[in-house]
């Protein structure tokens, strides 16, 4: 974890409502797949923006978001050049096991981007399966990373692009046919998490699931962003997690 | 080299900056950023009797230049920070203050016991705006300020009592007077104001509990008032705190009357804040030709009319 002050080497649409910022560190970070960054946009906000890693190259790192609020419209408007700080690499990230050697990726909105992290790092090693979800046409993204998984499924909510599902739909109808992964790896809506911890319940599946949620320090001290654990207890998403396994966490 | 030591009610501080409660933990996190026996001291996440779970989530909302918080004193309990973090804690150097909160006012006195003689102070948390039961009820009013400190004080004996004073009241130099007179060691303010923040879409509070309390850079002004109108009313010495971000915030506070001061929300936005605020101190005492810091505190002097 180290305070990078970060350059923008490139910050540009990508889908409707979605952009990829590029920043250079000025030395290679040690990422692991899953982890996220706190970006400070500056000004009058105090909060930072936690994002999640899409995906290193050197010493650069590209961060893709969804403009919500004054934060990322802000964001959105600064140009090469412009240097923010960078808290990174930051939580748990996702962690397959040797054995594990069939890995499913389920993902829908925002929560594409961290999996094209995992992709990244272990396309080559491990078949991958890509199960991911758009709203319409005009939010899909990120598929010329997807393609380089053995299989890529994109589907979006009204059929304009793909068949007319949603992830999970997509990654069942795949299981029906017997393309059973060895663990699933997911980011996306809580609606389609709670969908998918459902099914992967019913086919005992292990399953690994990166959560969203408000944050304040990012670092674990100020016990804002937690979750609920199935044991009774919070666990924290920006230290504990953000990645949980399925099992261990109510949604 | 300016001195940047203070005593504050006979505790000795390698500086007067203190990070604030509930948004430091119990530093582990931001000891793996720089040494935190650094900084003056770390008022702890808000202690209770028993393990809390706090509120829902969201917890958190922005609005320009401030945030709100209602984590609802989420916290292992006291004696799991007994058993697992004050070792640690007061091995790092850094002076160790242990807030904590209650329902009832047999829960102040014990916390306070439980904790007397452990750490180096212990810091009441009367004004939580965000719980429902206890905690803000006693911080309201004189009488009940002075009762809790008074019951608190019995549990704390010698080890000395800070009230933290909540600025959602009629008159701070008042509830103040009534800490003191409570036999509170030292006053801390403000905590927390109550506000809201609307998510128009949903026509809905972002913060689950709907109402959480503001912080940060924007409340700054109102925290110097109320630190100025506290510190002119007790003997006590005042910490003072409200959206510190950089080293001239704190000497404000410090001419308002503050013997030390606390921050809080600029360690989310800078995690660095803290140290650059003690080097900031310095500098600018260097600049200054204050050879000690302790000299600026009390040091306003008001307009003429």
């Amino acid at each position: 974890m180290k305070d990078y002050i970060a350059t923008i080497v490139k910050n540009e649409k990508i889908a409707e409502n979605i952009h990829a910022v590029t920043f250079d560190l000025g030395e290679e970070p040690k990422v692991r797949c899953g982890q996220f960054g706190n970006i400070s946009v500056g000004g009058t906000h105090l909060l930072r923006r936690p994002i999640a890693i899409c995906k290193t190259e050197g010493t650069t790192v590209t961060f893709c978001y969804q403009i919500k609020g004054e934060g990322t419209q802000k964001l959105r408007d600064l140009e090469a050049g412009t240097k923010l700080n960078v808290l990174m690499p930051l939580g748990n990230g996702f962690y397959v096991e040797d054995n594990e050697k069939k890995i499913a990726l389920v993902g829908g909105g925002v929560g594409v981007f961290p999996l094209i992290s995992v992709l990244r790092e272990y396309y080559g090693d491990k078949i991958v399966s890509a199960y991911i979800g758009y709203r319409n046409k005009g939010a899909v993204c990120g598929v010329e990373e997807f393609m380089k998984a053995t299989r890529f499924v994109g589907v979006t909510d009204d059929g304009s692009y793909g068949e007319k599902m949603n992830a999970v739909q997509a990654f069942q109808a795949d299981l029906e046919k017997g393309n059973r992964p060895d663990v699933v790896l997911a980011c996306g809506p809580t609606p389609m998490l709670r969908a998918l911890k459902t099914l992967v319940e019913k086919e005992n599946l292990n399953c690994y699931v990166s959560l969203e949620e408000r944050m304040g320090c990012g670092i674990g001290a100020c016990l804002v962003c937690v979750c609920d654990q199935t044991n009774g207890k919070k666990a924290r998403v920006c230290k504990d997690g953000p990645v949980f396994n399925s099992r261990d966490i109510s949604l | 080299m300016a001195n940047l030591s203070v005593k504050l009610c006979g505790v000795d501080l390698k500086n007067p900056v203190i990070a604030a409660s509930g948004t430091y933990g119990f530093g582990r996190e931001f000891n793996e950023l720089y040494d935190i026996g650094t900084i003056g001291g770390v008022s702890t996440k808000g202690l209770t009797l028993e393990p809390r779970l706090g509120n829902p989530v969201p917890r958190i909302a922005e609005s320009r230049g401030v945030i709100l918080n209602a984590v609802g004193l989420q916290n292992p309990g006291v004696e799991h920070f007994i058993e697992n973090d004050l070792e640690w804690l007061k091995s790092t150097g850094t002076c160790v203050i242990a807030n904590v909160a209650g329902k009832t006012l047999d829960d102040y006195e014990k916390i306070c016991a439980r904790l007397s003689g452990l750490v180096d102070m212990i810091e009441l948390n009367i004004s939580c705006p965000n719980v429902r039961s206890g905690g803000m009820a006693f911080g309201i009013k004189p009488e009940t300020v002075e009762e809790v400190t008074r019951v608190a004080k019995k549990g704390a004996k010698n080890t000395p009592l800070i009230v933290k004073l909540s600025p959602n009241v009629e008159s701070i130099a008042n509830n103040a007077k009534a800490a003191e007179r409570g036999g509170a060691d030292c006053v801390s303010l403000i905590n927390t104001l109550t506000g809201m923040a609307i998510d128009i879409e949903r026509r809905r509070p972002i913060i689950a509990n709907n109402t959480g309390g503001v912080s940060g850079a924007g409340v700054k002004p109102i925290a110097v008032r109320m630190v100025y109108e506290a510190s002119q009313a007790v003997k006590i010495p005042v910490i003072g705190m409200g959206g510190i971000t950089c080293a001239e915030d704190a000497i404000e506070f410090l001419m308002a009357g503050a013997t030390a001061v606390q921050v809080g929300t600029a360690n989310f936005t800078d995690p660095y804040a803290m140290p650059k605020i003690i080097k900031g101190l310095n500098d600018w005492c260097d600049r200054h030709n204050v050879a000690n810091v302790s000299e600026l505190t009390g040091t306003l002097q008001l307009n003429g009319r």
